[in-house]
C-alpha cells in the first residue's frame, strides 16, 4: 500500500490564487465590455497591449532572473488589464506598453513578486505616465457609440474639477452611470462596475468595506465641501478604484479596522486632492498613498489573540 | 433561538455536507476483529507498563498494562484470548510504540470492575478513581487521561462541566449516532461526572447541522436540573475547547492556562458515554465508536475494539472502492494520515477515512497573495501569513513568540482557506512545538 502521508487539512477549499485571479477578470468582463462597446476597438487595442506586456514582461523577468515562472495565476494579466481599463482609448499604443513592463518589473516583481508590491502595480504605472506624457494621458475620446461622435478627441478634463457637468454636451446621470460620458476606458460606466462589484462580493474574492467606504467618504466630503455627491463618485475613477484597485490584497489593510481607515483616507484623499489640489487626478494618488499606510495601518490594528491580555501600548 | 459561537473558523467541505452525508444515517454496529494490537502510548502523558507476556491468556477488561505516574492510566484487554506479542511497533506516533497483541478467541469473557451503584448512589469521592481504573481518556481526539482533567487542584474553582457533542470535524458522525443511539448514557455519564466534580451546571453543546441529536438529547435531559443544552453555529472549530468556552460562556482560557483557568472542564460525549460504562456497569475503557468512511464500499459506524487495524474495520465495511491514496484518522482538518492500513485505531481514533487518487491532491505551494483569509478563519485571531513569512524568510522563533504562536491549536483552518496553498499550519505547528520543547527544557 502506497499512501501519501503529510500533515492536514487533507482536503483544501477549491480557490487557488488562480481561481481568485479569474474571478477578477470575470468581474471586469462587464467594464471591459461595455469600454470596447463605448469607445469602439481602438479601445480593444490599448487593452491587448497592456495585457500582453504585462504578461511578457513578468515571463522575461522570471526566466532572466531565474526565478519559477509563475504567469500561469494570471496576476500580470489582471494587472494589465486594469492598467489598460485607467488610460484613455486613444492613447498611443507604446504607452500601455511601457506602462505594463512598468507596473509588472518595477513595482512587482523588483519588490519580491505576487503580494509583496508596495503599491499597487497598475495605480503606480498610471501614476507613472501621468507624469512623464500628462497630455496623452488626458486626451479622452468621447463615446462613439451613444453619441456618434466618432473619435472626437477633446481635451476634457474630467478628473480637474470632478464635474464633468460643466463641460460641452451637459451629461445627465443616466449618461454617467451607463458610461456616455468621456473618461478612461474602464472608469466610464458605473453600471458595468457595479456589476463587477456585486459579482466579486457574491464570489467572495473580495469584501464590502473598503469599496463602500470609499465612495460612501467621497460622496459625503465632496457633498460637506458643498459640492454634487452625486457627480463627485459618478464622474471619475472613484467606482473603478474603489471597486478594483483599493482592494488590492497585497496593498490594503489586513484587519477590519484597518480597511475602515484605509477607505476612508482614499475617500478623503480624492476629495481633497480635487477640491484643493491642482493635479487634474484624484484617485490615483489617494490610492498610492493610501498604499504606503498600509503596513502601518496593519500594525496598529493588529486584534487581540485569544486568550492573552491587550498591551497597552 | 439562540445559538452560540466564535468569530473566525470555517465551513469546510461544505459543498459535500462536511463528508458526512454517507454515515449519518448509518447505526452503529458492532465489530470485533481476530487480532488487537494494543499501544500503550494511547492517552496523553507517560506509556503504561505491560503486565501481560507472550502467550499469556487474557479475558476481555482484564488489565495488561499498569500506569505510570499519578496521571497514567491502565491499559485493558479489549478482547479474550491469547497474547501473541509483545513488543515495539512503528505507529503514527514519532517514536515506536509499546503494544500488546491478543489473538481474540472470540468468546469475550469478561473481567469486570466493581460497578459503583446508580447514577445518584455512587459514591462521589470513587467516581474519579473509577474512572482512571476504567483506563478512560478523552474520546474526541487529545485522549487526555479524564480522571487527570477531572481531578480540580486546591484553589481552582470550576462551575461549568461542558460536554462536548459538536462534533465539528469532516466526516465524522461518531458523536452524532452515540447521541441519538444512547442519549441516556451520555446523560448518566455526564451527571456522574458532576457529582464526581462537585459541579452544579453542565451544558451538553451540539451544533445545530444534528437537529435529530439536538432534539433527542433535548428528551433525554428533561428532569435534570443543572443539565443544560445549547445549540451552537456550524462552524468548524465548533468543537476546539477553547473556543467552545468562548461560545457558550464567553470566557477564553488565558494563554498557557488549562480550560480549568476558565473555571470550566470540557468532556466530549462518548467520554460521557463510557464514564457510564464504568461506572454503573464497571465495564473498562475496551471499544469505541468510530466513523470509517471515504473509498469504502459501505460507509459506516462501527464500534471496534481498541486496537483494530484499519484493514480489519475496511474489510468489514466491504472494502475499498479503489486502492485508497490516503488515509487518515479522524476528519479531513485535523485528521493524522497513516502510513499503511494495518494502524490500530486508538482510544484517540473517532474516524478513519480513505480518499482515492483523485481525491488525494498533493498541493504546490505557491507564494502569498496576502488575501487575508487565513486571518479571517483563525479562531484565535491569530496571523497565520505573517507567522509563517517570518518562520519561512528568518526562522524567527522570538518574533512567532511575540507573535503569540503558542495560541495557534492547529485546527488547521488556515490551510484550509489559503488559495495559495501554503502549509501555514504544520509550520506553525512545528515551530510551536519546538518552543514548547525549548521551554521544556529550560
Amino acid at each position: 500500500m502506497n499512501l501519501r502521508v503529510s500533515a492536514g487539512p487533507h482536503l483544501l477549499a477549491k480557490d487557488s490564487t488562480r481561481t481568485l485571479m479569474i474571478d477578477v477578470l470575470i468581474a471586469l468582463v462587464p467594464t471591459t465590455a461595455a469600454g470596447i462597446y463605448l469607445f469602439g476597438l481602438r479601445a480593444a487595442w490599448v487593452l491587448s497591449v497592456a495585457i500582453v506586456s504585462a504578461v511578457i514582461s513578468e515571463y522575461v523577468w522570471q526566466r532572466l532572473m531565474k526565478r519559477p515562472v509563475r504567469v500561469g495565476d494570471f496576476s500580470a494579466v489582471v494587472t494589465g488589464l486594469i492598467l489598460g481599463l485607467n488610460l484613455p482609448s486613444t492613447i498611443a499604443l507604446w504607452v500601455p506598453a511601457i506602462g505594463s513592463a512598468i507596473a509588472i518589473i518595477l513595482i512587482k516583481e523588483l519588490f519580491g513578486g505576487i503580494g509583496h508590491n508596495f503599491m499597487n502595480p497598475a495605480m503606480f504605472a498610471r501614476a507613472f505616465l501621468m507624469a512623464s506624457w500628462p497630455a496623452r494621458m488626458i486626451q479622452f475620446a468621447l463615446p462613439e457609440r451613444l453619441l456618434g461622435a466618432s473619435q472626437a478627441a477633446v481635451g476634457v478634463d474630467t478628473m480637474a474639477s470632478a464635474t464633468p457637468l460643466l463641460m460641452p454636451g451637459n451629461w445627465t446621470t443616466y449618461d454617467m452611470l451607463l458610461g456616455n460620458i468621456p473618461g478612461t476606458i474602464g472608469e466610464v460606466s458605473k453600471v458595468a462596475i457595479l456589476i463587477g462589484f456585486v459579482y466579486l462580493l457574491f464570489v467572495g474574492t473580495i469584501s464590502w468595506e473598503i469599496p463602500t467606504i470609499f465612495v460612501g467618504t467621497t460622496a459625503l466630503l465632496s457633498w460637506l465641501l458643498g459640492a454634487d455627491p452625486l457627480i463627485a463618485v459618478l464622474s471619475g475613477g472613484v467606482l473603478f478604484g474603489a471597486v478594483f484597485m483599493a482592494t488590492d490584497y497585497a496593498t490594503g489593510p489586513i484587519y477590519f479596522p484597518g480597511k475602515v481607515i484605509f477607505a476612508i483616507g482614499c475617500g478623503a484623499m480624492v476629495v481633497i486632492i480635487r477640491q484643493y489640489g491642482n493635479y487634474p487626478e484624484g484617485v490615483t494618488f489617494a490610492i498610492l498613498l493610501m498604499n504606503c499606510v498600509t503596513p502601518l495601518l496593519d500594525r496598529f490594528t493588529v486584534r487581540r489573540v485569544y486568550g492573552t491580555v491587550k498591551k497597552h501600548a | 433561538m439562540r445559538k452560540f459561537t466564535f468569530g473566525g473558523g470555517i465551513h469546510p467541505l461544505s459543498d459535500m455536507h462536511e463528508g458526512k452525508a454517507e454515515t449519518r444515517g448509518r447505526e452503529v454496529i458492532a465489530f470485533a476483529p481476530d487480532q488487537v494490537v494494543i499501544p500503550m502510548d494511547m492517552h496523553l502523558g507517560a506509556p503504561s507498563v505491560p503486565t501481560v507476556a507472550k502467550g499469556d491468556t487474557v479475558l476481555l477488561g482484564q488489565v495488561i498494562a499498569t500506569p505510570t505516574g499519578a496521571r497514567g492510566i491502565p491499559v485493558h484487554a479489549s478482547v479474550s484470548g491469547t497474547v501473541s506479542d509483545v513488543g515495539m511497533r512503528q505507529l503514527v506516533g514519532r517514536a515506536p510504540s509499546m503494544c500488546v497483541v491478543i489473538d481474540n478467541d472470540h468468546r469475550d469473557e469478561w473481567v469486570k470492575l466493581t460497578p459503583l451503584g446508580t447514577v445518584e448512589t455512587a459514591p462521589a469521592d470513587q467516581i474519579i478513581p473509577a474512572i482512571q481504573q476504567a483506563g478512560i481518556c478523552g474520546l474526541g481526539g487529545a485522549c487526555f487521561p479524564t480522571h487527570a482533567k477531572m481531578t480540580i487542584p486546591e484553589g481552582k474553582v470550576v462551575d461549568t462541566l461542558i460536554i462536548n457533542g459538536a462534533e465539528c470535524e469532516t466526516f465524522l458522525t461518531a458523536d452524532f449516532r452515540l447521541m441519538l443511539e444512547t442519549p441516556d448514557r451520555v446523560v448518566q455519564g455526564t451527571r456522574l461526572a458532576m457529582r464526581g466534580m462537585n459541579v452544579p451546571r453542565a451544558i451538553i453543546a451540539i451544533e445545530d447541522n444534528k437537529p435529530e441529536a439536538i432534539d433527542t438529547m433535548r428528551e433525554a435531559i428533561k428532569g435534570q436540573s443543572g443539565i443544560e443544552l445549547a445549540v451552537m453555529k456550524t462552524k468548524y472549530p465548533q468543537g476546539g475547547e477553547k473556543y467552545l468556552i468562548s461560545s457558550l460562556l464567553k470566557r477564553e482560557v488565558p494563554s498557557g492556562g488549562l480550560p480549568l483557568d476558565a473555571h470550566v472542564v470540557v468532556l466530549n460525549v462518548g467520554t460521557a458515554a463510557v464514564i457510564s460504562d464504568a461506572i454503573l456497569d464497571g465495564k473498562p475503557l475496551t471499544t469505541r465508536i468510530v466513523t470509517v468512511t471515504g473509498a469504502v464500499k459501505t460507509p459506516s459506524n462501527l464500534r471496534v475494539r481498541i486496537g483494530t487495524s484499519i484493514q480489519d474495520a475496511v474489510a468489514f465495511c466491504g472494502g475499498y472502492t479503489e486502492p485508497p491514496a490516503r488515509i487518515f484518522f479522524g476528519g479531513s482538518m485535523s485528521g493524522i494520515a497513516v502510513p499503511d492500513d494495518t494502524m490500530p485505531i486508538t482510544k484517540a481514533n473517532n474516524g478513519v477515512v480513505a480518499l482515492t487518487e483523485k481525491q488525494a491532491v498533493l498541493y504546490e505551494e505557491s507564494p502569498c497573495i496576502r488575501c487575508g483569509r487565513c486571518v479571517r478563519a483563525c479562531p484565535a485571531r491569530l496571523n497565520p501569513f505573517q507567522l509563517k513569512a517570518v518562520l519561512d524568510v528568518n526562522d524567527d522563533l522570538v518574533e512567532a513568540e511575540r507573535l503569540h504562536i503558542a495560541e495557534c491549536c492547529v485546527c488547521g483552518a488556515c490551510s484550509y482557506v489559503c488559495p495559495a496553498r501554503r502549509t501555514l499550519s504544520s509550520t506553525i505547528k512545528a515551530a510551536r512545538d519546538v518552543i514548547a520543547a525549548r521551554r521544556m527544557a529550560r
